[in-house]
């Protein structure tokens, strides 16, 4: 798999995720489950924007200096005998770990999550090597793989959209002969995999952060195969984007907090490793270390409006708070990287020719730009793809039917526009519910669920907001504050 | 040009900002909440707090003195079971009072032993039914326990057995995980310790990745206890 999902139209994805309700109903219990779990953790933290200032200031000062930081990671594994290579594309990251692979002739490689490797397409090409074995041994990626390599929904929960029983029918095929409890089927996974891992003679990893001052990698996980994948095999291959870097161990220490918290809930992650070669005395970890460090389209963000995307620590916080995200789930969106950074990323390491219309797949509504634990603003970066396309390419994805014609003769005619203002809220108050917020409903003073004519294609697919009473509106507020700052003015 | 020297050149030029410029602007943090917060507790506070956070994320906290701890710990073998034991090469036996009753324990464990290799210590953490550890810090914030690679204590001697005890002592329990970091950061740097690998583990292994359904106990352990050792 690479970065591209589908060759599916857009349009043809969003029927067939519109028709997938399992995975709708299973994304929206997630989302709404990580709503409490995230809310709860960052306010235990307490100081939430605070933290989300410096770890903003962190990830942006590393993107700034991001070649001086290369280096210096550089330079600390290889001090410690490891060794670097810097890959410009996917080609050359995984012919680089193939060759590897082929040279040290592995038999057995086991694999811990990586979003980059499945970006890179590693893992089919590895499998091209004669008699040489791959497992994935993330639970969920290994059922993933095991069912002929379906796509990941979500970039924290890969198998969102699978139930139990299609996962015992998927281990069942290795011989698993229990019932679809959850706990069964992990177990059954537990002992599958433990065989491989004492097997393996390469372990490939992502990487969190890598750790510029003293060349460490940081992983976090929560089912401590990772650890694993960087203990028993005697060569380590790490494979990293290069934005991935903090200055020190206190930064990675800031940011692993804030990724557990915003991620899944938790204070920290069950396991938090921070670990490099093998040193003398030791006797597992990696005798031979490899770290690929990839660019892969990521460089064509650096010097544009779109440099804030490299910030992100893939924390799949704004998959979680995304109404559109709820509506079309992970595979809608075509990319490894879905929901609102998948929206702004994609493009911008792909090109608009594959990605374009996914910063169209957006409400704006803001929600993915006040979660995100740096500060990316994901919803001005959507607006700016957007304005690029227009501009650049002369794509016209305006509205230009008929409708949104005459909305337009509307609001740009005074009499008219004051007239609809007058009378929205009263002629769609049979229509409004009241519910408390979730990520279901931001708008916990009104909703309108099914709008008739020209908003249905709207409430379709999202809520809208009750429309304000006359005194609400901004015509009524601007000229009660303009009376009151003219007062001011007078006193 | 080298390879890297090519990589890293195109991306200053794709930039439009000039290498080697980090020297002359380090990183000066907005603000100090990594250090500050939770700064005011007292170590009865801490202890308290380790405690609640522990048992949060499925951890059974026990403590005991210097002088209980071995019977404390034959509770643990016999709680779990355990007809496999595994255990460190370590001088903590001796600062924890430990030398006779690791003599005496059943089952007879086996040692992660230095020198031993990958192959000899690996077998013998994945046959273990049961291995007790001895911890860093254990972080209050989090219930989090730290403990660095020893080539007495390697990687997988926290991840292949089945059940899986720490020993803290009580004096190790710090706020976050700030002052572990710092702690290891200082150490490393002065060549004090010498460590492949820095473990932070927070409770067994778990996962949701079926139906967000906890699974408790995945690759790791099934399950952990923390054993602090209040007058230690
Ligand atoms: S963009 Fe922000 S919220 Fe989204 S995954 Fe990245 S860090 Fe998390």
């Amino acid at each position: 798999m690479t970065i591209k999902t589908s060759n599916e139209p857009f349009l043809t994805r969003l029927k067939e995720s519109e028709q997938d309700t399992f995975m709708q109903k299973a994304v929206a219990k997630a989302q709404d489950a990580q709503w409490d779990k995230r809310t709860a953790a960052r306010n235990e933290l307490g100081h939430w924007e605070q933290w989300r200032d410096l770890g903003e200031q962190i990830r942006q000062h590393v993107i700034r200096y991001l070649p001086d930081y290369l280096e210096e990671f550089a330079d600390n594994i290889e001090k410690h005998g490891g060794h670097v290579f810097f890959a410009k594309t996917d080609k050359e990251a995984s012919d680089f770990i193939k060759h590897l692979a082929e040279e040290k002739q592995v038999h057995h490689v086991v694999k811990s999550k990586s979003m980059v490797t499945t970006e890179i397409d590693l893992d089919k090409e590895l499998l091209k090597i004669p008699g040489l074995s791959l497992l994935e041994t993330d639970l969920a990626e290994f059922i993933l793989q095991e069912d002929d390599w379906d796509e990941p929904t979500h970039i924290v929960f890969p198998t969102l959209h699978k139930n139990r029983d299609q996962i015992r029918t998927i281990f069942q095929k290795l011989g698993y002969t229990g019932d679809n409890d959850p706990q069964h089927l992990a177990r059954f996974a537990r002992t599958y995999l433990r065989a491989s891992f004492l097997k393996a003679d390469m372990g490939i990893t992502g990487c969190n952060f890598g750790v510029a001052d003293s060349g460490l990698i940081n992983l976090v996980t929560n089912e401590g195969n990772a650890d694993l994948v960087m203990a028993i095999p005697k060569t380590q291959v790490v494979v990293m984007g290069m934005e991935r870097l903090v200055p020190s161990l206190k930064e990675a220490e800031v940011l692993d907090n804030m990724l557990a918290r915003s991620a899944v809930g938790q204070k920290l992650t069950s396991y938090c490793s921070f670990s490099t070669r093998q040193v003398s005395g030791e006797s597992d970890g990696p005798e031979d270390f490899y770290v690929v460090i990839v660019d892969n389209g990521r460089s064509n963000a650096l010097g544009t409006p779109f440099e804030p995307v490299l910030q992100c620590i893939r924390c799949g916080a704004c998959l979680n708070v995304c109404p559109v995200y709820r509506h079309i789930g992970g595979h809608g969106y075509g990319s490894i990287y879905p929901g609102p950074i998948g929206a702004v990323l994609s493009p911008v390491l792909r090109g608009y020719e594959q990605f374009g219309d996914l910063p169209f797949a957006s409400s704006l509504c803001g929600a993915c730009t006040e979660t995100c634990p740096v500060r990316i603003p994901l919803h001005e970066l959507l607006i700016k793809h957007r304005q690029v396309m227009m501009n650049k390419l002369h794509t016209d994805k305006s509205f230009n039917n008929v409708i949104m014609k005459g909305i337009g003769v509307a609001t740009s005619t005074p009499a008219m526009f004051r007239m609809a203002l007058t009378a929205d809220h009263v002629a769609m108050a049979p229509l409004t519910k009241h519910a408390p917020i979730t990520v279901e409903n931001e708008y916990p003073e009104g909703i309108i669920r099914k709008a008739p004519s020209m908003a249905k294609g709207w409430t379709d697919v999202r809520d809208l907001p009750e429309m304000p009473k006359h005194s609400e509106n901004f015509r009524s507020w601007f000229k009660q504050h303009h009376k009151e700052q003219e007062a001011k003015q007078d006193d | 040009m080298t390879e890297r020297e090519a990589f890293l050149e195109g991306l200053a030029k794709k930039a439009g900002r000039p290498r080697h410029q980090l020297k002359d602007h380090p990183l000066v943090p907005v603000n100090d909440l990594p250090e500050t917060t939770l700064a005011d507790k007292s170590p009865a506070e801490l202890a308290a707090l380790a405690k609640t956070n522990s048992e949060a994320v499925h951890v059974t906290y026990q403590t005991t003195t210097t002088k209980d701890l071995p019977a404390a710990l034959d509770a643990f073998i016999q709680a779990k079971a355990a007809k496999t034991l595994l255990l460190p090469t370590t001088d903590a036996y001796q600062r924890f009072g430990l030398e006779d009753w690791r003599q005496q324990v059943q089952p007879t464990p086996t040692y992660w032993v230095p020198g031993a290799g990958r192959e000899a210590n690996l077998k013998a953490a994945a046959s273990a039914e049961a291995a007790i550890g001895f911890a860093d810090f254990l972080l209050a914030e989090s219930g989090t326990i730290t403990a660095a690679t020893t080539p007495g204590q390697g990687r997988a001697f926290h991840f292949l057995p089945t059940h899986y005890l720490a020993v803290i002592p009580a004096s190790r329990i710090v706020a976050r995980s700030r002052q572990a970091a710092d702690w290891y950061d200082r150490e490393i740097k002065a060549g004090r310790l010498q460590t492949s690998n820095i473990n932070f583990i927070t409770g067994p292994s778990n996962s949701g990745d079926i139906e967000m359904v906890l699974i408790v106990g995945v690759h790791g352990p099934l399950d952990m206890t923390y054993l602090v050792v209040e007058d230690q």
